[in-house]
């Protein structure tokens, strides 16, 4: 066991290295805190890597929930400003079906209205102008500020500016106890993954920002926290049908949003609950399959002729409010709690419920309740400073041809400005290891060297390498082999190769029929046949 | 159009089937819906290295019996030596050089440097009798600069855990710059062409030679002798390389297919590239006419028909999401109502939807509703009852019913 | 219950599992680094265009639209047609003056026709190709189709058409911009082969360019039109008048069969069965019965064949190598199916000579070593190519066939 120095290393600790853990790292670590940020595997490999990546605009919970609603499209302004290179501005649809209720659509644009959400009635004509693939035989159709937001692209920019503001990140690292002293909460013991090393570190104060793990973290502070495991579950589709999110104008209810999202589209989702034995390892049913199927071709029928690329699942973390004993009472709200406060444990706060949308407000809420722990009088910016990688353009600069270019377009739309720091001097580095989502060898390098990356898994959240129609098929010996280069490692490149596959596999077989078959039976044929993987 | 077997498929069982025809004197046509599996072989054919119980397959002609009752190899009954060495001969007398044997499987290098069991492997590269060859030897491994589908450090590190030492080198010829410029056309074919002309492969020999000065073996990506082999020959005469298979696409594997293609229609048989056969006309229990996309209304009659569509990857075998068919004439297809069971969930494990496929007679006959059809025959992986990749077996079938095919129509 | 039944999408690029295989045949990677490539050009960037259009690559213009990867994919992606029309949805260049006239083959002909000796030579003369390499950016080392002086359509009228209407049966022949302006012998060969088998040979009631330069020119309105006033007369041929409808070019007819519904947008399922290339008309009628052919005594002939990539694209050498090998006496070879490197007028801008020539360089020396009278085939251009680039002769199969045949005796069994 390491001891770090009981004189405190560090300000505050949080744990968790989803958008709302790293948010509030950025935010800490902006208002002059000493940040450690624990993760346990991967940035956003939690809730925060799978769920829509909807720019709510908070018209979905307009009706039943207000203020979800007016926070959602607060924080959807203030992304499209801060977040610029991980928001697509689609826009989006609520639309009515011949099966739905048309009455409800004036219920909803009154309460969208009431929640500060700009939402506009128009022409079913109009509404199939701008989605043509929108179900056409649509009767009402509402106009919404949704869109598009990469949950990879955003929890990373808050790595990267809360390391800019001097804040330790540690992933691979998980928290096995919170150390405390007199009752109150004064560090963590995390145990590195890798090295199976165990290391003490010290901070007057630890938030824990674990999503649905956040229960189990609650416990090591002999606190308990009511999370509901909620599972949903979505599919990603091979490519784009459609540019504008669809959504059905009904209550919520299962797979009634379609979302395009860079170079693929999803449709989602599924809700049930959930044991805690089953959040490590979610796996989507047939009958959730075929209810999304079922549902999604009636937002854009043309979602029966498209190939399926994966089905995948997450978990929410819904909490139960704590003045209701039942858990039947439970909030999609952000829920802030102060341990000291609700429990007599001193140290400790949880940070949870929320959703993607509120991940700023959510971190503003902590590091504002961290500022007062400790003593500190400094307001929050992030509302308006903007990410890394938002702050300039991100278009590539124009030069010569594309063909030139190699993946260089694609990468300042993944990595903003920061892009012009990606190696492109000569023809290597502009060589593409991803040829469908356009993964230059430069690409790969700068995120091997700079962006925290483990194994491959990692560097597809990183680039999107192996996100594409052949799920690893074609790049994933060749980035294996770049990994292995900077790791000088080629058994563990072998192995993270190996389980990259099994990664990929595991999202395409709930789907593997059709055109996904094939392109398994190829790759099965190539790593197994051909280069006799185990 | 009128031949005298119509064969649907043009990979290595519809080549081998149709040239066995040709020489039995039977006009052919084959229709091919595209290039087949042969651009990714590895350059080994396996004939079957593992039996569906798990156990290593040493001598395939000693061990055959053990395959599963269902296994195509049953059908060939006591023919299955007699037909290996047929098929053998067959590649011969194509052009295509071969060593190995039914008796004795040996290894061969894979693309991540490991070894593997196979039957035959393209002479372009090395069989071996052992999975340590170079145990003790210096090997430089030279890739051509910025060729990602040759994994060099994989392949040195495995060749260093089998006991040899090893050194990585970049070469370089000025004319592959071209080539260098495009962020995805540096592919193994690619450089083919650029290699394969008399000047450049002359350039790259001498910094071979260069290179190798102190080292027991040369080795090098399999990226040279598309059109033919000689280049390949002559280098090996001139220095001590070994050749090592790429990603796809697999340059002497598209050799292969070029040279059964060549000796197909040399004897002459007609081959359709890019067709597909689209419907099929059948009364009382006999193929009558196929028609394809391209021809339209002029069908294609013959005595026989051959299905070689081979699997999903072709679209011999269609999945839907419940269920699976063969496309061309709805033939029975053997597979699990359970879509459970065609997955395991790890992707490295059997996956049993690989031995699905079209049911057939002991003469390979084509079931439809339950019956056979009398002149419709199927081979190659569109067959059922085997698993070509966790058995190792998959040209092995393609070959050997072709060859039965093709003698008992 | 199968969800998806097929789920095959419009575009089809999604059923592109990556193997490559399209790459290993594209004609022109090998000979040009700046273009994409097949499956970078087609499927793989479709799918980034969809995302934003910005990801259109203007060097997808160095396609030859030979379709040879579409040949070659075991998915069935109609690659050629994804990049085809990507250009047209996305590409923002104006076509050059250039382009606009090598791309009106019709307008210009017309014109070069009646000029024909003036403009052969002119055409020829160094200072003007000179001219015409720095100012149009055409190649001066491209060689031009000479110009006829009397167009087909005027021989016809004046020789010809009178006595179509006596024939039992009857076609109507869409002759193109080439046997027009260019070659008239070849229409006036086709016409008496026809009328040997016993046909009347009609013209469309309007002909205009089957628009095939002008789509890979950019000039898609104009080709739409032009497609549209196509489709409109062979709709009345084959409705009306009970015509089928017969051409000699293979792209002509490639182009109004497939490129008019798949690129264009123009319908022609009605009539899209109906058109035909003469030698697969002429075979069908053999095959069927119909017809029955006499050949005149002759010497040897050594003949190859070159498929032009829309032949192979159709699958139709069959027909025409059929028909060449039913002639005694023929030796016939067989060349490998490869891209000549015309690719229609993509071969005479100045930017694409090395190019096209580097992709037929050995087809060029295949056929200088085959040692054969004629080279056999069915598209105008790659006439022109191998005649250029090589010292063999090329002919269409029709004429080598009218040629061998006895026309009056296969009159006689005929009519």
């Amino acid at each position: 066991m390491k001891e770090q120095h009981h004189q405190s290393e560090f300000d505050v600790i949080i744990i968790g290295g989803g958008a709302t853990g790293a948010g509030t790292a950025r935010d800490c670590a902006m208002r002059g805190m000493r940040v450690l940020l624990v993760e346990r595997h991967d940035f956003a490999a939690g809730a925060t890597g799978r769920n829509h990546g909807l720019l709510h605009s908070g018209a979905r919970y307009a009706v039943t929930d207000h203020e979800s609603a007016a926070e959602c499209i607060k924080e959807n302004m203030i992304l499209r400003r801060i977040a610029r290179h991980c928001v697509e501005e689609n826009d989006g649809l609520f639309i009515t079906l011949p099966e739905d209720d048309l009455s409800y659509q004036s219920t909803f644009v009154d309460a969208c209205l009431k929640a500060g959400i700009n939402a506009e009635v128009i022409d079913p004509a109009l509404a199939k102008r701008m989605e043509p693939s929108v179900n056409p035989s649509i009767i009402g159709a509402v106009k919404v500020p949704d869109g598009s937001v990469d949950p990879f692209r955003l929890t990373l920019a808050n790595v990267i500016d809360a390391k800019a503001h001097g804040a330790k990140v540690l992933v691979y690292h998980q928290v096995v106890a919170l150390i405390k002293e007199q009752g109150r909460v004064i560090g963590v013991t995390v145990v590195d993954q890798k090295t199976k090393e165990k290391t003490n570190y010290y901070a007057p104060l630890t938030i824990s920002a674990g999503g649905i793990w956040g229960h189990g973290i609650a416990e090591m502070a002999g606190v308990k926290v009511d999370m509901y495991p909620a599972k949903g579950s979505l599919l990603i589709f091979g490519h784009r049908v459609n540019n504008v999110v669809l959504n059905r104008c009904r209550k919520p209810a299962n797979a009634d949003i379609l979302v395009p999202g860079d170079t693929i589209c999803l449709i989602g989702t599924t809700s049930s609950h959930v044991g805690f034995d089953e959040v490590d390892d979610l796996r989507v049913t047939p009958d959730e399959v075929d209810l999304l199927l079922r549902e999604g071709e009636k937002l854009a029928p043309s979602l029966a002729t498209t190939r399926i690329l994966r089905a995948y699942a997450g978990v929410r973390p819904l909490v139960a409010a704590d003045n209701d004993p039942t858990g039947r009472n439970i909030s999609r709200g952000i829920v802030l709690l102060d341990h000291e406060e609700r429990d007599g444990v001193p140290g400790f706060a949880t940070i949870t419920g929320g959703k993607l949308m509120t991940y700023r407000l959510m971190a503003e809420w902590a590091a504002d309740l961290a500022c007062r722990k400790l003593g500190i009088d400094k307001s929050c910016t992030t509302m308006t400073d903007p990410l890394p990688g938002s702050r300039e353009g991100n278009e590539a600069p124009t030069g010569k041809s594309f063909v030139m270019e190699g993946g260089r377009k694609s990468a300042y739309v993944r990595h903003g400005e920061l892009a012009s720091r990606i190696a492109a001097e000569n023809e290597y580095d502009n060589s593409l290891v991803c040829e469908c989502e356009d993964v230059s060898v430069g690409e790969v390098k700068y995120a091997l060297e700079n962006l925290d990356v483990n194994n491959m898994v990692d560097l597809r959240r990183r680039t999107r390498v192996g996100m594409g129609t052949c799920q690893g098929e074609l790049c994933a010996c060749r980035a294996a082999g770049l990994l292995g280069e900077a790791h000088n490692c080629t058994k563990k490149a072998e192995a993270d190769l190996t389980s990259f596959l099994n990664e990929r596999w595991k999202g395409v077989y709930p789907v593997a029929w059709g055109s996904a078959l094939r392109e398994n039976e190829y790759t099965k044929w190539v790593y197994d046949g051909v280069c006799g993987l185990k | 159009m009128k031949f005298d077997t119509v064969i649907i498929g043009g990979g290595l069982s519809g080549l081998t089937c149709g040239v066995r025809l040709q020489k039995q004197g039977k006009r052919c046509v084959i229709v091919s819906a595209g290039q087949s599996a042969l651009h990714f072989s590895s350059g080994s054919f396996d004939l079957l290295n593992r039996l569906a119980d798990g156990t290593e397959v040493v001598s395939p002609v000693e061990q055959v019996s053990g395959v599963d009752k269902a296994h195509p190899y049953v059908k060939l009954g006591d023919k299955f030596a007699f037909y290996a060495a047929e098929a053998q001969k067959l590649m011969a007398d194509c052009g295509v050089q071969l060593q190995g044997s039914a008796d004795k499987n040996h290894y061969h290098f894979t693309p991540m440097g490991t070894m593997k069991p196979s039957w035959l492997t393209i002479s372009d590269f090395d069989c071996y009798d052992n999975v340590a060859p170079f145990k003790g030897k210096k090997v430089i491994l030279l890739n051509i600069s910025g060729f990602l589908d040759f994994n060099t450090k994989f392949i040195a590190d495995a060749l260093e855990t089998a006991g040899a030492s090893c050194m990585i080198k970049s070469i370089n010829l000025p004319e592959l710059n071209k080539l260098r410029v495009s962020p995805t056309e540096m592919r193994s074919t690619n450089i083919a062409k650029v290699i394969d002309k008399e000047e450049v492969f002359n350039k790259l020999v001498s910094v071979i030679i260069g290179f190798s000065d102190g080292f027991d073996v040369v080795a090098l990506p399999a990226v040279f002798g598309l059109a033919s082999d000689r280049l390949v020959k002559a280098l090996k005469g001139m220095v001590n390389i070994k050749l090592m298979p790429t990603m796809p696409p697999s340059v002497p594997g598209i050799r292969v297919q070029q040279q059964l293609r060549r000796e197909f229609e040399r004897l002459g048989g007609c081959y359709m590239l890019g067709d597909t056969v689209e419907k099929a006309e059948i009364e009382n229990g006999k193929v009558k006419k196929v028609y394809t996309t391209n021809h339209g209304n002029i069908g294609i009659t013959a005595d026989a028909y051959v299905l070689t569509t081979g699997s999903f990857f072709s679209n011999g075998l269609v999945a839907h999401s419940h269920d699976i068919i063969e496309p061309v004439f709805g033939a029975d297809v053997d597979f699990s109502e359970d879509r459970a069971d065609w997955f395991d969930a790890n992707f490295f494990g059997k996956q049993n939807y690989l031995t699905f496929g079209v049911a057939t007679d002991e003469k390979f006959r084509v079931k439809k509703n339950g019956k056979s059809l009398e002149n419709l025959y199927a081979a190659g992986s569109v067959l059922s009852g085997f698993n070509p990749i966790y058995e190792g077996c998959g040209a092995g079938v393609a070959m050997l019913t072709s060859l039965f095919v093709a003698d008992n129509l | 219950m199968n969800l998806q039944e097929s789920n095959i999408s419009e575009n089809n690029f999604e059923q592109c599992i990556k193997c490559t295989v399209c790459t290993v045949y594209c004609p022109v990677v090998p000979v040009n680094p700046k273009y994409p490539g097949p499956k970078q050009a087609g499927p793989d960037g479709e799918r980034l265009r969809l995302k934003r259009g910005t990801f259109f690559d203007e060097a997808l213009k160095y396609c030859l639209n030979c379709k040879r990867c579409e040949v070659a994919c075991p998915s069935n992606v109609k690659i050629g047609d994804i990049i085809q029309l990507a250009r047209i949805k996305y590409s923002k260049k104006k076509p050059s003056l250039r382009d606009t006239i090598l791309a009106n083959t019709d307008v210009v002909g017309t014109m070069s026709s009646a000029f024909a000796p003036i403009v052969n030579t002119t055409l020829s003369l160094k200072p003007v190709k000179l001219l015409m390499d720095s100012v149009l950016k055409v190649d001066h080392r491209r060689s031009f189709p000479k110009y006829s002086g009397e167009k087909f359509v005027t021989w016809f009228k004046k020789n010809a058409a009178a006595r179509q209407d006596a024939f039992k049966h009857h076609v109507s022949f869409f002759h193109g911009c080439y046997i027009n302006y260019n070659y008239p012998q070849l229409g006036k060969d086709v016409v008496s082969v026809m009328n040997a088998l016993g046909y009347g040979v009609h013209m469309l009631e309007k002909e205009k360019c089957c628009g095939v330069a002008l789509v890979s020119n950019g000039l898609i309105d104009q080709a739409r039109s032009q497609a549209k006033l196509n489709v409109a007369s062979i709709r009345k041929s084959v409705n009306e008048e009970k015509r089928p409808v017969i051409a000699a070019s293979s792209t002509c007819t490639f182009t109004m069969r497939d490129e008019y519904p798949h690129l264009l947008g123009v319908d022609n399922a009605d009539v899209r069965d109906q058109i035909e290339i003469v030698t697969r008309f002429v075979y069908r009628l053999i095959e069927e019965g119909k017809v029955k052919l006499k050949f005149r005594d002759g010497g040897k002939l050594r003949v190859a064949y070159h498929t032009p990539c829309h032949m192979e694209k159709l699958g139709w050498a069959y027909y025409s190598t059929a028909l060449l090998r039913m002639i005694p006496n023929i030796d016939f070879v067989m060349l490998p199916s490869q891209c000549c490197g015309i690719g229609g007028t993509y071969g005479f801008k100045k930017e694409n000579y090395e190019t096209s020539q580097g992709i037929g360089a050995s087809l060029f020396a295949a056929i200088e070593e085959a040692k054969v009278d004629y080279v056999a085939t069915d598209c105008e251009t790659c006439k022109w190519q191998i005649e250029m680039s090589t010292t063999t002769k090329v002919e269409h199969p029709i004429s080598i066939l009218a040629r061998c045949l006895d026309l009056e005796a296969t009159s006689k069994l005929n009519c």
